[in-house]
């Protein structure tokens, strides 16, 4: 009865408390790590939020438009919170990322490693899909301008596929970047494209067959004609 | 401005603009001159012969006994413009001038820097500053128009009168520069209180003193440099406090400018350079009320001037198309009220569209106040008015309609008057949104 009681339950007990022991100063260590990581990406938040707002982030933003986009995609969030937060949830994802490996288990480390070694992929898709935005919104803005500036009665139409083009393009680059489906990315994104322009051809060369030969002759002739008719001197 | 106190020129370090080795030799022979007169230049060899023409008879015969030098600051013309220059000769028996005291020196350069009218300029003040020129004028190159008294008539208010600025007044068609009219004289006479009419004129007379005083401004590496010199040389002068007049010159011709010229570019020139100075001269403006005449020298005559062909369908419709695409841009330009005041013009009847005086000050006051707030890139901001001020010229060549030149300008009289009615809205702004900023 006695060595049941030793070695059929307090044996195992025993080796349950020392496992639990042997683990404890890594849950320890993983809760320290974790809790000085909240603390970091708090500080780290607050700080670059204060100093983006002192050296003026947000007025560069109203100037380029940033601001405006964001509302328009309805993010009402300012430019330096919103930079504040990308930081704070950086430094979590590194500090999750630590605090598991305190733990030392060869699955969560793999899981971490392959982790970590995917990271600058991440950061270079997001700053392309960030470019990219940027970048469709100016450029959709310039030719909206541009093309009313010329008297073309499709401006808006040119001026959302420049910026659906310039995002589609960024979305493709992003994804090449992650690794995901890169052939059907690349192929998809041929065919798109091609398939836009292939439909745009036919569907101005026989379908607006008239529109077109009216829009050539108007752009051969009449405008030479109107500019006779007009010769104002601006300046 | 005061003979006595030259504008801090003896207190500040001007740095010297580089002229070629040939033209510094030349500086160093003649070592001194009266009177100089720059002409910029760039594959203009049409008229340039007749402009240099001009400028010698004019020197000749009204200032005879003053020591004169002509400069022509080149850009790099490769059609044969500096042999014309320096062939271009005038028979002054033929013109009733015998007594010539002093030959014309002519300096043919070529200049460094960016390419641009500014550029040419800033050699032509450098060889005046060296030369220690007491009087000169700046003619474009291009003139058909030019007689020798318009010599007479940019200079001798600088060497007679004490002054140090001379602008041009000429005799235009009521459609005849229509930026100048609807924007640059109207929104320039309100913000510095001179009522300069032709403050993108071209041709200029000015001290050697207000010459030293633009090259003291470090202005050469910018915008200046390219274009907008003409605004930049008015607007300095008076800011500077410098004495101000204008000069008739009669009518303008000159070789008709490229038909396909970009109007949105246009604006994005002028309207950028008045716009960039008001951000510049706050000080001086914010603190002006009202304008006051400025001297015109000259006898006064009516001329014919060249017929103005205007579309105003195309121009309606240009505005009205900006008003349906470019709504969420313009939303960003103008106030509310403003857009408010626009929306109706989308539907009215043709010959009811009118843009009023009022309406018009604002429209240009909320787009000054948006490039200096910075509500998007500032050449979309000048881009996307150009429909606003086509819908303006429409209604201007409207409400003209078979008014005469006269009848016209008092037209755009009564424009300057809305225009400084309601300047306090344009300080009240400025300040509310630099101190948000």
């Amino acid at each position: 009865m006695k060595e049941f009681w030793e070695k059929g339950l307090l044996d195992p007990l025993e080796l349950l408390a020392r496992q639990i022991l042997s683990v404890l100063p890594s849950i320890l260590a993983m809760s320290i790590i974790f809790a000085a990581g909240l603390l970091v990406a708090w500080t780290a938040s607050q700080t670059l939020e204060r100093l983006l707002r002192v050296v003026g982030l947000d007025r560069l933003c109203d100037r380029l438009g940033i601001t405006s986009a964001l509302l328009r995609g309805g993010v009402k969030t300012d430019p330096s919170r919103l930079v504040g937060q990308a930081a704070y949830w950086l430094v979590m994802i590194f500090a999750t990322v630590a605090a598991l490996g305190a733990l030392n288990l060869q699955p969560i480390n793999d899981v971490a490693k392959s982790f970590l070694a995917y990271v600058p992929h991440l950061v270079t898709a997001g700053l392309i899909l960030i470019a990219g935005w940027l970048l469709s919104n100016f450029v959709s803005q310039a030719v909206l301008i541009a093309a009313v500036n010329a008297g073309l009665p499709p401006a808006r139409l040119v001026a959302t596929c420049s910026r659906w083009g310039i995002q589609l393009l960024a979305v493709a680059m992003a994804l090449e970047q992650l690794g995901i489906a890169q052939n059907i990315v690349v192929v998809g994104f041929g065919i798109t494209l091609g398939g836009i322009v292939l439909a745009g051809a036919i569907a101005f060369g026989l379908g607006s067959k008239d529109l077109a030969k009216d829009y050539i002759e108007r752009g051969l002739s009449i405008r030479s004609r109107e500019r006779g008719t007009d010769d104002l001197r601006h300046l | 401005m005061d003979k006595s106190t030259p504008i801090t020129v003896e207190s500040m370090p001007t740095a010297s603009t580089p002229l070629t080795a040939e033209t510094e030799a030349q500086v160093a022979q003649l070592a001194e001159t009266d009177i100089l007169v720059g002409i910029p230049s760039f594959n203009n060899v049409e008229t340039i012969g007749h402009v240099v023409r001009a400028v010698s008879a004019g020197l000749a015969k009204y200032f005879p006994d003053a020591r004169s030098v002509l400069v022509n600051s080149d850009g790099g013309s490769t059609d044969g413009t500096q042999q014309v220059v320096a062939q271009a000769v005038v028979d002054l028996k033929t013109l009733f001038v015998g007594d010539q005291q002093s030959p014309l020196h002519k300096i043919i350069t070529p200049y460094h820097g960016i390419p641009g009218k500014g550029s040419a300029f800033r050699t032509i003040f450098e060889i005046a500053r060296r030369l220690r020129a007491k009087a000169c004028a700046v003619v474009d190159s291009d003139l058909r128009s030019i007689t020798p008294e318009w010599l007479e008539l940019l200079i001798s208010p600088v060497l007679d009168q004490g002054h140090d600025y001379v602008a041009p007044y000429y005799l235009r068609h009521k459609y005849d520069g229509t930026i100048t009219n609807s924007i640059v004289y109207p929104l320039t006479r309100t913000l510095y209180g001179h009522r300069i009419r032709q403050p993108i004129g071209g041709d200029f007379g000015f001290s050697g003193y207000l010459a030293q005083h633009y090259l003291d401004k470090h202005v050469w590496e910018s915008e200046v440099a390219r274009f907008g010199i003409d605004i930049w040389m008015t607007t300095e002068a008076i800011a500077s406090g410098a004495r101000v007049c204008q000069s008739f010159l009669g009518a303008k011709i000159h070789n008709p400018k490229d038909p396909a010229a970009d109007l949105s570019a246009m604006l994005v020139q002028v309207l950028g350079a008045v716009f960039a100075l008001m951000e510049e001269h706050y000080s001086v403006w914010s603190k002006l009320e009202g304008s006051k005449p400025v001297n015109l020298f000259g006898f006064q005559y009516e001329v014919g001037v060249e017929p103005v062909n205007v579309n105003v369908d195309r121009m309606i419709s240009s505005f009205r198309q900006g008003l349906s695409d470019l709504s969420s841009i313009w939303e960003q330009i103008l106030s509310a009220e403003t857009l408010a005041g626009l929306r109706p013009l989308g539907t009215c009847a043709l010959q009811e569209f009118r843009i009023v005086d009022s309406l018009w000050a604002r429209i240009v006051y909320d787009a000054a106040i948006s490039y200096h707030k910075g509500v998007m890139p500032r050449e979309h901001l000048l881009k996307a008015f150009t429909p606003l001020y086509l819908g303006r010229t429409a209604s201007f060549v409207l409400d003209t309609q078979g008014l005469t030149s006269a009848e016209a300008e008092g037209r755009i009289e009564m424009l300057c008057h809305a225009f400084e009615k309601d300047k306090s809205y344009l300080v009240s702004r400025w300040i509310h949104d630099s101190t948000n900023a």
